[in-house]
């Protein structure tokens, strides 16, 4: 690109005043930050001992769980939709013929690998039955890959976990949140 | 002095022997002869070290002896190294000996002096010039001496005449050494006393202010030149050129610059 | 060298004793300070900063004091790279001589008064100990520009040895930087020399204890000029263009790892100490305070002394804390920017100074007869106009904006020898 490309917008630097070249408001906009945000509250929490404060868990995109009705039944229907959206191609269903009669098919394994997930949110947008949710836990740690791919009995247990603090968020599909 | 004396005494082979070493050490193109040239370099050092006259007790002799060493062995290598940047950093340790050398001897200001000046100064610049006109250091000139011969033989004549002069070979010893230590007394009483800087500035400016004001004077006429020599450059610079465009001053005020035309010199 | 048991004492055990001290405390200040900076840092921008490592194997956290311990351990296992392209005799004497260098410096910094004689050992029982390594030296500035030249050296060797473009670029910038800021710092020093009457650096206390009165009231020109330039010196910021991470990557240190990594850091907070020391020394009376150190170094007592290295060090703290705020809180200098300032500011700026200080100097006796102790008052009301006129002035003929369009059009040329003659 030249100098003189027509699409070049060329600004002129903002005149200083003597005080300016002096560098007097600099000197002291300088310090004076710098000695407010020294003794200003601090933003960060001391981790382990307290939990930072998670301004809306209910958007918040975290571990993954698998919701249940109110039978205690999982409520995927197998549709693949998740499955499909996901980006990272971390979930894994074997969907087999229900046993119950108000569905065709049921998740006979469901398992999301954790270390791929990317915590985008579309399997939760896809999801026809509000089944898979994304919860507000952060700190996900494991030992091993292994360990890292959760699988259904898993997931059902983070919504064990996490339905009091968390209800569901659509009261269509059965979630209590009004 | 007689020619007989002159064959006995071991620092006329130590200069002829330091002569034949250097002109082997140096960077001459063919490699042949560098591990004779080490080894004669080293033994008409030895042949010079051992004239060297014991100073009080071991301590000063032996740091003497180690300064002495580290500065003529980093001479010797600034000389013969062929990267330029390696021969720098020889020539700063050469310094740095001879600033011990001053400092054992108690002119503190000069020892210092010496460093801030030479290695601090000087050869910074020196540095940076080596590094950025040449940075791969190819260049055969750099790496070759030019008058190898010449130099060696003019090299070890100056040595050897210098340390005649200071071992006595032209003066019976003893009128020698009277003649030293008075000159060592006056010394000490006048500059090397306690206030070492302010003595000294009061001789630079009272005893010595001619030399001082003419050497001044002398920086003062380069410093002239050299803004004469950029300001003539500078000028030269300000005429436009057969294909240079100058930026009209009131260009940077449009945004379009018609004035400029740059593409076409593209073209 | 004498060899009886008092001499011996006196110019042997004496000095050793002095430089492990001296040595084990500044190295020990240098990772304090590391961690200092990490909590100054991380309160300014609003977070806790390292508050995790205590005492090892306990769950003692002692608000993270341990961590340059940590910090230590972590720098000494680190595996110690040597890329394969460097010229590896000047790549591994680079971070020593820095090292060396940096620590020489403390030879003739005083880190206090004197220590009364300690009665019952030989040579140390009859005159005050100085608490400075070498005591005799007299050019003892000048002996720290020096060695703070010499410690050019390893900055620009190491950053052409490690064969990479941004060391070699932090290696130039810093010894341009490096050259053209020793002048101001000469001519800020140049001013104290002559008030005192001697550059010996304890001389120079001993000189404004004894007045009361800190050079820094007498001549702030010259405090001005010596505190932007040690900044410079030290390559901290706003002047640390030598290593300036966002441009650089790391400088001059880029190839650096490990233990070799660490002596170019501890180096480099030795410079800033030194820094912090000079400031304390020349311009805020080193040891002395008011109605509390006294200032007569004949005789002296254990509480005295003890309270003299007190309030040097605390003076020196504050600098350095001084040092720490500025970085958060002004931007980096553009090159060109740092070369205007010292060749085109400051020098001026020093020159003035040591006129007004010469003038002072040269009428100060006459007027003491006239004014007695009122003379300080003049001296000091001058030093301040100096101060006000000068940076007035500096700053009235300074331009009042930077114009950034290139200067000149881009210009394809047919050969090299074309583009050259541009020029």
């Amino acid at each position: 690109m030249q100098p003189n490309d027509p699409q070049v917008k060329w600004i002129e630097e903002p005149k200083l005043g003597l005080a300016g070249k002096m560098y007097l408001p600099l000197f002291v906009q300088g310090l004076a930050v710098t000695t407010r945000h020294l003794f200003s509250p601090k933003v960060t929490v001391s981790f382990p001992e307290q939990r930072p404060q998670i301004g809306n868990p209910l958007i918040y995109r975290g571990v993954h769980r698998l919701n249940k009705d109110e039978q205690g039944r999982v409520k995927c229907v197998a549709c693949f939709l998740c499955a499909t959206a996901c980006p990272a191609h971390c979930i894994d269903i074997i969907g087999v013929e229900s046993p119950w009669p108000d569905r065709e098919k049921y998740p006979q394994s469901f398992s999301i690998d954790e270390l791929r997930c990317i915590f985008c949110g579309m399997c939760e947008e896809a999801c026809p039955v509000d089944a898979i949710e994304l919860t507000s836990l952060f700190d996900l740690t494991g030992r091993s890959r292994e360990e890292m791919i959760f699988d259904k009995e898993k997931l059902l247990s983070v919504y064990d976990q996490t339905k009091d603090a968390e209800p569901m968020k659509s009261t269509a599909c059965g979630g209590t949140v009004t | 002095m007689t020619l007989d004396a002159l064959v006995r005494n071991p620092l006329t082979w130590g200069t002829l022997l330091f002569a034949v070493g250097i002109w082997l050490l140096l960077p001459r193109g063919a490699t042949r002869g560098w591990w004779l040239g080490l080894v004669i370099t080293l033994v008409s050092l030895g042949l010079f070290a051992s004239r060297m006259p014991a100073l009080g007790d071991w301590a000063s002799t032996g740091t003497f002896g180690f300064l002495a060493a580290v500065t003529v062995i980093a001479a010797v290598m600034t000389i013969t190294l062929k990267n330029p940047v390696y021969c720098a950093i020889w020539f700063a340790l050469s310094l740095l000996g001879t600033a011990g050398l001053f400092m054992l001897q108690g002119s503190q200001f000069l020892g210092v002096a010496t460093i801030v000046v030479y290695a601090g100064a000087i050869l910074v610049t020196f540095l940076f010039v080596l590094m950025l006109a040449n940075p791969e250091g190819h260049a055969s000139y750099d790496r070759l001496s030019w008058e190898a011969p010449l130099s060696a033989i003019t090299g070890a004549f100056m040595v050897g005449v210098l340390t005649f002069a200071l071992v006595g070979v032209f003066n019976p010893p003893d009128a020698f050494d009277t003649k030293f230590s008075t000159v060592e007394i006056d010394r000490t009483g006048e500059i090397l006393a306690g206030e070492h800087m302010a003595h000294l500035g009061g001789q630079l400016f009272s005893r010595h202010l001619v030399a001082v004001e003419l050497a001044g004077t002398l920086l003062l006429v380069a410093m002239v030149g050299c803004v004469a020599i950029v300001a003539e450059a500078k000028s030269r610079r300000g005429q436009p050129a057969s294909r240079k465009r100058q930026r009209p001053k009131s260009a940077s005020r449009e945004p379009q610059r018609p004035e400029l035309r740059a593409g076409e010199a593209l073209r | 060298m004498a060899t009886d048991l008092p001499s011996l004492m006196q110019n042997v055990v004496a000095p050793l004793v002095k430089i492990v001290l001296l040595i084990g405390g500044l190295m020990t200040a240098a990772a304090y300070f590391v961690l200092l900076e990490r909590w100054m840092a991380a309160w300014v921008q609003d977070r806790r900063g390292p508050n995790r490592v205590g005492i090892p194997l306990t769950r003692i956290k002692l608000l993270g004091l341990g961590q340059p311990l940590a910090d230590g351990i972590k720098f000494i296992t680190k595996e110690e790279y040597t890329p394969a392209h460097v010229d590896k005799p000047i790549y591994i004497l680079a971070p020593i001589v820095i090292l060396a260098a940096a620590l020489a410096i403390f030879a003739v910094i005083p880190f206090g008064s004197v220590l009364p004689p300690i009665p019952g050992i030989p040579g140390l029982d009859k005159e005050p100990i100085p608490l400075l390594v070498a005591p005799g030296l007299d050019p003892s500035l000048v002996f720290v520009f020096a060695l703070s030249s010499i410690a050019v050296f390893p900055v620009i060797l190491g950053g052409w040895a490690s064969n990479n473009k941004y060391s070699f670029l932090g290696g130039l910038r810093s010894s341009a930087q490096l050259i053209a800021y020793e002048i101001p710092l000469g001519l800020g020093i140049l001013g104290v020399a002559l008030v005192s009457g001697s550059i010996r650096l304890d001389k120079v206390i001993v000189d404004q204890a004894a007045s009361g009165v800190w050079n820094a009231f007498l001549q702030p020109l010259g405090l001005l000029v010596f505190v932007v330039a040690a900044f410079a010196e030290a390559a901290r910021l706003p002047f640390d263009l030598p290593e300036a991470e966002q441009e650089l990557i790391g400088g001059y240190h880029t190839e650096y790892a490990g233990l070799k990594l660490l002596l170019f850091l501890v180096a480099e907070f030795l410079h800033m100490i030194t820094a912090a020391f000079l400031i304390v020394i020349l311009f805020f009376g080193g040891w002395h305070l008011w109605g509390l150190t006294g200032f007569s170094e004949e005789s002296i007592s254990w509480a005295q002394a003890l309270l003299r290295i007190a309030v040097l060090s605390a003076k020196v703290f504050l600098v350095i804390l001084f040092f720490m705020m500025v970085r958060w809180s002004w931007p980096r200098f553009r090159f060109d920017q740092l070369m205007a300032l010292a060749w085109k500011v400051l020098l001026p700026l020093g020159l003035v100074n040591l006129v007004v200080v010469a003038v002072m100097v040269e009428y100060g006796g006459t007027l003491k007869s006239q004014f007695g102790g009122g003379v300080y008052w003049i001296f000091a009301i001058s030093g301040w106009l100096a101060l006000i006129a000068a940076w007035v002035v500096a700053a009235l003929v300074s331009p009042s904006h930077d114009d950034n369009t290139p200067r000149r059009a881009a210009q394809k040329f047919d050969t090299e020898a074309e583009f050259y003659r541009t020029f």
